[in-house]
């Protein structure tokens, strides 16, 4: 919990027709985070077509199981092998096949709707074409003069279309506008058709199929219209059919095919980072918690009967940041974790801080909003909106929990001070006691987050900047020394009796620290002592400016009860349905508004106050290949 | 000065960007130069004139590597271009970079058509970074032509791709969808550059205009001579301008049957800078080079900042592709002439 899972760099050998299986093996156990370490002789990528096959099969199971919707939850039994290339590549020209039946219907599906949207607009332009001022007769007349195309085009090319054609002599005329769609007549010499045409290609030119009935007596061209509409609605109904007839043909299929992308899935996920070889060898490199090595070896044993070559060795140290990070966290730990993560993940063997997140977190969120109303009023909230927030309402429970426990400390009900007896103190009576333990709060924090960045440092191998850097041991050391000393300054505590002996550490951690960055500034002289300079003095100027920084722990304390003070001084004045309804809207605010500013602070106080100091988050999440739907 | 003429910090910040930028550029005797230094100084000579992308690995990278490293080089300054604008001036140069993608979409197409395998279409693509508009992982997984196109037509290049698609499916010529996704995308472009041209006066005009009628008489020539189509299609596969060549101009030019007599029917400033002009290759080459000089001539004058930001990629781009020429000829160990000789064709005759 409080630092990454020892791991193990794995490096298995076998026949690289056998990869699919090892990679499936390796998921089933989901402690294997694929990494590329394989010795430089294996430079070839032998998954890479497995990948590529398994990428088009994955991609057209999805698209199919799209289309034909309703498949069952996928399960993998036990003991099933993984696909080969062979089979992967066989499967894909199945799946085109099927793919390829199943667009032909859907394509004719889609020209069953687009020639519904064309008979409606032929209806609604039929009217126009009955009042057109020609004879249809004469002007349709396969052997006339004209040769005349009826039709739409896309509304955008209309002029230019029209331009167009004048140069071959032609005219267009534009008789209704459907959509993006124009509906026009376009009438030219005969002799110079065939340029038309080509012309009409070009513009993605629809002709409209014009009935004879039209061109005798148009009226009746209405009922020629409802026989194509009955026509095309059989189609349609026929279509239907044939799609349902093609799930039922394809299904226990397509079931099957998506069991196969789903065994294939492994090697194809492990071949972008960890599967090398070199002829018919390949090799799976990763990692894997070094709990798991006999039960890993037992496993390829059972299944690969000694028909590999594993080596299983512990990382160096200069392999340190390649390491990926597996944390195990306790369930009531797991809401946390991604506010620990949104700053960044641990490094190997760096101190995980997501417990120490959680607590501080609470215990400075309960601080600064400490009311029983109010955290009730958080908790009620977090528990209504659990199954809409998931694992993060436990965050808004425990908030609200630690804001009630701190409101009965401080004796706060909805921002009245006098309902109950504090059980500590009230921040409004005793302020400077609460600022007092503010500090001491911050003193003890940021001890703590120099001790775990010398305890990572010490962790890393840099045992000098664990020692003597300004976030290191010389840095506490002079922390301590000086704080003691203004303490002493200020006779609290008894101090002022050490006063010689805190002022002793202080000089001797801040030489330390000024010897360190001396010794590690590689520049020219005069830069050195600058360099020495400033950073000894940021070192001092930034610690008390840190915890400083902890009195807004008890400022928003007082505000939390100024607040309810000017909203009960505003209330006072108006009436009785005023003064309630003041009551419960400033409540409302200070819950939004003020829930909402702490909320952030002490985030705040945790990322920069605390984790900038000891915790680097550049490390890698181990992410472990796994079987989807595996019993 | 801002599109209402008044100096703002906008103007001065991309005025002072695109002055930086400028040396950047390569004169020609760089070029030259460049064809002749020392393989172990390329790399410091590359990465001297701002070319991180190329400098890196530039003899080994293959063809499509180079362009890929060209085009990232582009949008990386192109992304610096458009930081401080908004508005129509960014819209007109995000939509100036979407030609790569545009680019993408017709390799995708024609290797739908010839049956060409995803990853290997993928590895032929152009990453187009924070500029890509569309999926393409998922375009590639495409089963076919019509599949792409529909599912073109749900993004955000509906517009460009739904008359390309009933072309298409009309006619079933790659040519045509090539030529009427070209042309979608140019009149887009110039409906784009119509505010600006109000606003940013007749430099913006000039390199519109350059660069329009350059592409519409290319096209012209090509589809009139190499493809021999009759006038009026020539005509319809043209982008719609209002620049020296309208639409009565590009019909009157369409109609000829002879280089001689198109050249002959030119606008009088075009007219004049064909002289002795006798075949077609040689009308790119000079119309590229006016381009050139008018764009020049815009990055060194006091015109609004987004012309000379247009004009700065214009010749950066002409630029870019005449190191790459370089770069391949070098790398297929050819004679220095033959790599000069490439490289200037690129420069006045690329269209």
């Amino acid at each position: 919990m409080f630092r990454a899972e020892p791991l193990v760099k794995i490096r298995l050998l076998l026949l690289a027709s056998e990869a699919p299986d090892a990679a499936l093996e390796l998921a089933r156990f989901g402690i294997y985070s694929p990494a590329q370490h394989a010795p430089a002789a294996l430079a070839e990528k032998p998954a890479e077509a497995y990948r590529e096959a398994w990428l088009e099969a994955e991609s057209r199971v999805a698209k199919l199981a799209e289309r034909c919707g309703g498949l069952p939850e996928l399960s993998i039994p036990q003991g099933v092998a993984a696909p080969t290339l062979s089979d992967l590549e066989e499967l894909n020209t199945w799946l085109k096949e099927v793919w390829n039946a199943c667009l032909a219907a859907h394509e004719s599906e889609a020209s069953i709707q687009e020639e519904v949207r064309h008979l409606d607009a032929l209806q609604d332009t039929l009217n126009k074409l009955e009042r057109l001022d020609v004879d249809l007769t004469q002007l349709l007349r396969p052997n006339g003069l004209l040769a005349v195309n009826i039709g739409s085009l896309p509304a955008a090319s209309v002029k230019r279309m029209g331009e167009a054609l004048s140069m071959t002599g032609s005219l267009l005329y534009m008789f209704d506008t459907v959509g993006d769609q124009a509906y026009a007549v376009i009438a030219g010499p005969r002799e110079r058709h065939r340029e038309v045409v080509g012309l009409l290609a070009q513009a993605g030119w629809r002709e409209l199929p014009v009935p004879q009935e039209l061109c005798a007596h148009p009226h009746a061209a209405r009922s020629c219209l409802l026989e194509e509409r009955k026509r095309v609605e059989s189609r349609a109904s026929a279509e239907c059919t044939a799609m349902d007839n093609l799930r039922g043909t394809y299904r226990s299929g397509l079931e099957e095919a998506r069991l196969r992308v789903a065994l294939g899935r492994p090697l194809a996920e492990a071949a972008i980072a960890g599967v090398r070889g070199h002829g018919a060898l390949a090799s799976l490199s990763g990692w894997i918690p070094r709990r798991c090595k006999k039960e890993l070896k037992a496993a390829l044993e059972a299944r690969f009967h000694g028909q590999y070559w594993l080596n299983l060795e512990d990382p160096q140290a200069s392999e340190a940041r390649q390491v990926p990070s597996l944390v195990n966290y306790p369930q009531w730990l797991l809401p946390f974790v991604p506010l620990v993560k949104s700053y960044g993940i641990p490094r190997y063997g760096e101190f995980d801080p997501s417990l120490l997140f959680a607590l501080t977190y609470l215990l400075l969120f309960g601080a600064m909003f400490g009311d029983v109303g109010h955290g009730g009023v958080i908790l009620f909230l977090a528990v209504l909106l659990y199954r809409k927030l998931g694992r993060a309402a436990w965050v808004g429970i425990a908030a609200g929990v630690a804001s009630m426990g701190f409101g009965l400390l401080y004796g706060s009900v909805f921002g009245y001070e006098d309902l109950i007896t504090p059980v500590w103190l009230s921040p409004l009576h005793e302020p400077t006691r609460i600022l007092t333990v503010a500090i001491l709060f911050g003193i003890g924090f940021i001890t703590f987050t120099l001790l775990a960045n010398s305890y990572n440092q010490f962790n890393a191998g840099h045992i000098g900047a664990a020692l003597f850097d300004s976030t290191g041991l010389a840095g506490l050391l002079f922390y301590l020394g000086a704080t003691a000393s203004i303490i002493g300054l200020a006779n609290l505590y008894r101090l002022a009796d050490f006063s010689q002996l805190a002022w002793g550490m202080a000089l001797l951690g801040i030489s330390m620290v000024a010897i360190f960055k001396w010794v590690e500034t590689r520049a020219s002289f005069g830069e050195r002592v600058l360099v020495t300079a400033i950073e000894t003095l940021e070192t001092g100027i930034n610690l008390f400016a840190n915890t400083l920084s902890f009195m807004r722990v008890a400022a928003f304390s007082l505000n939390h009860v100024a607040l309810a003070l000017a909203v009960f001084t505003i209330a006072n004045g108006l009436g009785t349905t005023g003064h309630w309804l003041t009551i419960v809207l400033g409540n409302v605010i200070i819950i939004v508004l003020e829930g909402g500013i702490v909320a952030i602070q002490a985030l705040r106080l945790m990322y920069f106050e605390g984790f900038s100091r000891f915790f680097s988050g550049d490390g890698t999440e181990f992410v472990p290949l796994k079987l989807a739907g595996a019993k | 000065m801002n599109l209402t003429g008044k100096p703002n910090p906008v103007s001065a910040y991309l005025n002072t960007r695109v002055t930086l930028f400028s040396s950047r550029l390569w004169p020609a005797e760089s070029l030259n130069k460049l064809i002749e230094t020392p393989a172990e100084e390329m790399g410091a000579t590359l990465g001297a004139h701002d070319l991180p992308q190329l400098a890196a690995g530039f003899d080994s990278l293959d063809n499509r590597s180079l362009e890929q490293r060209i085009i990232a080089q582009l949008l990386e300054e192109t992304t610096v271009l458009i930081r401080p604008l908004s508005g129509v001036e960014r819209d007109f140069l995000t939509y100036w970079t979407e030609r790569f993608e545009v680019s993408n979409l017709k390799t995708l197409l024609r290797g739908k058509m010839t049956g060409e395998r995803p990853a290997a279409l993928l590895n032929r693509l152009t990453p187009m970074g924070s500029f890509g508009r569309v999926d393409i992982n998922d375009l590639a997984h495409a089963e076919d032509v019509n599949e792409l196109l529909r599912r073109l037509e749900a993004g955000p290049y509906a517009a460009i791709v739904r008359q390309a698609r009933r072309a298409f499916e009309e006619s079933h010529d790659p040519f045509i969808l090539d030529a009427a996704l070209d042309r979608s995308y140019y009149e887009g472009l110039a409906q784009r550059a119509r505010p600006l041209e109000t606003a940013a006066g007749l430099s913006f005009r000039c390199l519109m205009g350059g660069l329009i009628d350059r592409i519409n008489l290319v096209w012209l020539l090509r589809y009139r001579f190499n493809y021999n189509l009759p006038p009026s299609q020539v005509y319809f596969l043209l982008v719609d301008s209002h620049y020296s060549l309208g639409s009565m101009r590009l019909r009157e030019l369409a109609a000829q049957t002879r280089l001689e007599d198109i050249l002959a029917a030119l606008p009088t400033p075009l007219r004049a800078s064909m002289e002795g002009v006798t075949e077609i290759p040689q009308v790119f080459t000079r119309m590229e080079r006016a381009a050139a000089a008018s764009a020049q001539q815009v990055l060194r004058s006091s015109a609004p900042a987004i012309a000379r930001a247009f004009a700065y990629l214009l010749l950066r781009e002409r630029d870019l592709r005449a190191v790459r020429a370089v770069l391949r000829g070098r790398l297929l160990s050819l004679p220095t002439a033959d790599i000069r000789l490439a490289m200037y064709q690129t420069l006045e005759g690329n269209a």
